[in-house]
């Protein structure tokens, strides 16, 4: 008999693994309580983003990931807005130039092609930007992706592999036999497994208390704001440098309670996205004018042009937090055929197709060649009671 | 009929909704992700309950057929005036 795979979760994450798992000959069971990209993957920028990711093993997940990105439209034969037009941090004063040298330099050392260039080069890819900008961080690898039509791709092009899919239908708990778990209790019934794949980011938590099981994933709140369609202003993804020296110094809370940083992308229809902000807030989906205000000047400070440009939504997306930044990939130590795919925080578009060609890997019993080891549950068990 | 407009803003007619439909969308955020409906300049304040109703005709799920929330700003305010 094949082996059967349920995948909780349809964001880009859990489409991601069930296309992967697809490929296999494996019979695949995706699963969602709401519809596809309805939760954080629906609520998000559209970054593939290298450079914001520091050395270590996410920035080489990353790297593998955004290769992958580069023919997936092909592969998928969908349009996905691929675009690999690279991506820049603005620097605004030395602080950040400095904490920015020795970021680029490490990043260079890992095998990213990222350069600082002066204010006035930043100018010529970006000509709208404000003359107070001193400097940029360059990466022509950086590309961006619409993960709405990444995630509806994906699962799509599982579909056609005979993938069966389950939406509006909520998992109530998982079945398990014998330290081994067997399926998952819906309301729309009992479907049973070989294995389990959760991939419900913030809300694995749900899922794996019937099992009297926990992950440090808690939702960290990040507001983004949606402009009126205007022309072409944007040629590459762009961050704040503050953005960057406040993600490094996490103690700067207590000045940047909301954690406010810049952001920015264009669409393919011409909308700006502008983030953002990040802040532990449980699931409150309030945005606070505040926050708006906040966010807003950012941008128009970065490019003055957009004072007269309508700000027309503002939305709430919930990126699962892990403490140490990397996701919880592989299986559950102590439940056999359970795996888990989860804790991205604001990776999960950048990360996507890595992560569910390798838990697709894993799931299967293959070997994978990279090093899980960081990526593994048991970092958390020492320092969690069960 | 496929090709009476829905939603001004982004240009989606009947057709493209009735297709994401069929393609098991069933709600009225689901098919917005899907065709763009509701997502432009007047973000929905025509179309949408057209496209809940269009819901409840077809799948008649009243639950799911919900508007989206709402969210600031109330109307389109320039950047600059935040």
């Amino acid at each position: 008999m094949k082996q059967k795979v349920i995948v909780i979760g349809a964001g880009i994450i859990g489409t991601s693994v069930a296309y992967y798992l697809s490929q296999k000959d494996v019979n695949v069971v995706l699963i969602d309580a709401n519809d596809i990209a309805a939760g954080t993957s629906g609520a998000c920028d559209k970054a593939i983003m290298l450079q914001s990711k520091k050395s270590g093993p996410n920035l080489q997940f990353a790297m593998k990931s955004a290769e992958m990105y580069k023919d997936l439209e092909e592969e998928l034969e969908q349009d996905l807005e691929y675009e690999n037009g690279g991506g820049m941090i603005l620097i605004n004063n030395e602080v950040e130039l400095n904490v920015l040298r020795e970021r680029v330099e490490n990043q260079r050392e890992a095998g990213l092609n990222v350069t600082i260039i002066c204010g006035d080069e930043a100018r010529k890819i970006n000509p709208q930007l404000s003359p107070k900008i001193i400097a940029a961080t360059w990466c022509e690898q950086d590309a961006e992706i619409n993960p709405l039509k990444t995630s509806f791709a994906f699962a799509k092009a599982a579909s056609n592999r005979s993938m069966t899919m389950h939406l509006n239908c909520r998992v109530l708990n998982l079945i398990e036999d014998n330290g081994r778990v067997i399926g998952v209790k819906t309301t729309n019934g009992d479907i049973y497994a070989d294995n389990v794949v959760l991939c419900c980011g913030v809300w694995v938590n749900n899922l794996l208390k019937s099992l009297q099981l926990e992950v440090p994933i808690i939702p960290r709140k990040g507001v983004i704001l949606v402009t009126e369609k205007i022309p072409k202003l944007l040629n590459c993804n762009i961050l704040g440098g503050s953005y960057i020296v406040s993600k490094l110094q996490e103690a700067s809370v207590e000045k940047n309670p909301f954690g406010i940083g810049l952001s920015m992308g264009q669409t393919k229809s011409g909308n700006l996205l502008i983030g953002g902000s990040r802040e532990f807030a449980s699931f409150d989906t309030s945005i606070s004018s505040f926050v708006l205000t906040a966010v807003a000047n950012k941008a128009t400070e970065a490019f003055p042009c957009l004072k007269n440009t309508n700000l027309i939504r503002s939305f709430v997306g919930f990126r699962p937090f892990t403490p140490d930044n990397l996701p919880i990939l592989g299986e559950v130590p102590t439940v056999r055929g359970l795996y888990i795919a989860a804790g991205h925080e604001g990776d999960g578009v950048a990360l996507a197709p890595i992560t569910g060609h390798i838990i697709a890997e894993v799931v299967t019993g293959q070997t994978v060649d990279m090093d899980l080891t960081p990526f593994h549950m048991n970092r958390f068990l020492q320092s969690f009671t069960y | 009929m496929d090709n009476t407009l829905i939603c001004r803003c982004e240009g989606v007619c009947l057709g493209a909704i009735l297709k994401a439909i069929d393609e098991c969308s069933t709600s009225v955020q689901g098919i917005k992700k899907r065709t763009r409906v509701g997502m432009g300049y007047c973000q929905g304040r025509t179309c949408q309950p057209i496209l809940r109703d269009i819901l409840r005709e077809l799948i008649g799920q009243s639950e799911l057929a919900q508007t989206q929330k709402s969210q600031a700003p109330v109307r389109p305010i320039p950047l600059g005036k935040l």
